[in-house]
């Protein structure tokens, strides 16, 4: 009998375990066969998107900067006050004053402007006889002059053992315009001078020019030289 | 009351010695690709070099003078750069530093000139001085300004036009003009007594530029001036100038 009932329960105990573990053979069959038609969906999913759509750059959330490059700033143009001397031909020497401007080509050469007034006296024949060849008005003298600079022996003004300005000669030669005496004469003039620069944007100057033009003034037609000494100051801008 | 210029010339005294609001101003930097980059002590190829700049060093740019750029190291030091060098430099994104030269090119597409003729006008001794804006290579506003001293009369002229250059990029360019003006003259003093004068006029023209060399070249050019005068029929008075001009 109990060897009956031994039997009876290793047969049972063999039946339940038998069926477990078909049952988990089955689970893992079935496991692996939605996970191999997920597999095989997503990754026909994916094909479908990657020849549809070409794969996503991720934007940056962060602005462009627009960068601002900072100006250069150019000192060629040059204007200032002079104040000196002049020389007019048979008329003496006063006092003259004028405005100038130039702009810097290059390192040698400039374009310069000027202009400038200024006051005849007398000649020797009115000191002499009292008789007056000109009005008051007609005795200003205004010019102004289209002249063409050239830098020359550039260098270097030494004051105590820091302080250094540059300087240079230059030469001048231009065309203008010379009213005196009631008549407006073209004249030439030509020159030089000498300029140090205590800083990068002031000048200080000193020039002598000649002014040149022809002048019938004394009953005789003949090319009248007019010196002229100036010291000037001009800012570069 | 007493008190009030001293009190003036304290505040003026304080408003100069306080220090304004931050003017920092931004300078370009610049940085050395070379092997070396030279600093001068003035703006001349004749000053001596006082300093190099060693490669991928900076340098600010402070300000320019003709051919020059006067520039800071990084130590604070200041001198002066030829553009010649400065040319071989790059920018802080590594573009290179570009700048308008004074070459060819520049002769070619350029934004201004300014020139100075002699000439003559009907006759008369011409001056005359010219500015122009370009819009492009063979397009660009002239406006000159000129003074004809005669025997008869003296005056002076504004004209305001259009100039179309042919060939920009040939060192020997032809152009023609077209525009308007004014014409102010002064007869010298005659037995009757002279009026002045100021009448419009009209101009159709041409001429020839060469470039010499840098920023420079020469030009020649003539205008037909047609007067609108209050006589009868309209005067024509022939202009022609011979001058040199720069471009910038």
């Amino acid at each position: 009998m109990e060897s009956g009932i031994r039997v009876f329960l290793l047969s049972a105990a063999l039946a339940l375990g038998g069926c477990a573990s078909i049952h988990h053979l089955f689970h893992r069959h079935s496991d692996d066969g939605t996970q191999a038609s997920a597999d095989t969906s997503a990754s026909a999913a994916n094909g479908e998107e990657s020849d549809s759509n070409p794969p996503r750059v991720i934007e940056p959330q962060v602005e462009r900067r627009k960068i601002k490059v900072p100006q250069i700033h150019s000192h060629n143009w040059e204007f200032g006050v002079q104040y000196g001397a002049l020389s007019i031909e048979n008329f003496g020497t006063n006092p003259v004053y004028g405005l100038m401007g130039a702009y810097h080509i290059t390192e040698d050469f400039f374009l310069q402007g000027s202009f400038g007034r200024s006051q005849g006296g007398l000649t020797s024949f009115e000191t002499l006889s009292n008789i007056n060849l000109l009005t008051p008005s007609e005795r200003y003298y205004t010019y102004y002059d289209l002249a063409l600079g050239y830098n020359f022996l550039p260098g270097e003004v030494f004051i105590g053992r820091k302080l250094a300005m540059t300087s240079s000669f230059y030469l001048l030669a231009g065309i203008g315009d010379t009213d005196f005496a009631g008549d407006n004469r073209f004249t030439v003039s030509f020159g030089g001078g000498y300029r140090v620069l205590p800083t990068d944007w002031l000048s200080v100057h000193v020039s002598v020019e000649d002014h040149v033009f022809q002048s019938d003034l004394l009953g005789v037609d003949k090319l009248t030289n007019n010196l002229e000494a100036t010291l000037g100051a001009s800012v570069f801008f | 009351m007493q008190r009030l210029p001293s009190v003036c010339c304290l505040l003026i005294v304080l408003l100069l010695a306080t220090p304004g609001p931050c003017g920092a101003r931004e300078y370009l930097q610049v940085f050395v690709v070379v092997p070396y980059l030279e600093m001068h002590t003035g703006p001349g190829r004749g000053y001596p070099v006082f300093n190099v700049v060693d490669r991928d060093q900076s340098v600010d740019v402070l300000v320019r003078y003709t051919e020059w750029f006067k520039v800071r190291t990084e130590r604070g030091l200041v001198g002066w750069v030829s553009e010649d060098d400065m040319v071989r430099t790059v920018l802080a994104d590594g573009s290179p530093f570009t700048f308008n030269r004074g070459d060819r090119a520049g002769f070619t597409s350029h934004r201004y000139e300014m020139g100075l003729f002699a000439g003559s006008y009907g006759g008369a001794t011409l001056i005359s001085t010219y500015g122009s804006w370009s819009f492009n290579s063979q397009l660009a506003a002239e406006l000159a300004v000129g003074q004809f001293l005669g025997n008869v009369s003296t005056g002076a002229t504004v004209d305001l036009g259009l100039a179309h250059v042919f060939l920009p990029d040939w060192r020997f360019s032809p152009f023609v003009t077209l525009g308007t003006g004014l014409v102010h003259t002064e007869p010298k003093t005659t037995l009757v007594q002279p009026v002045n004068r100021t009448e419009q006029t009209a101009y159709v023209g041409g001429g020839v530029r060469y470039y010499l060399s840098r920023r420079f070249f020469l030009r020649a050019e003539y205008k037909s001036h047609v007067v609108f005068t209050k006589l009868n029929s309209n005067e024509v008075v022939d202009e022609w100038k011979v001058g040199f001009a720069f471009f910038y």
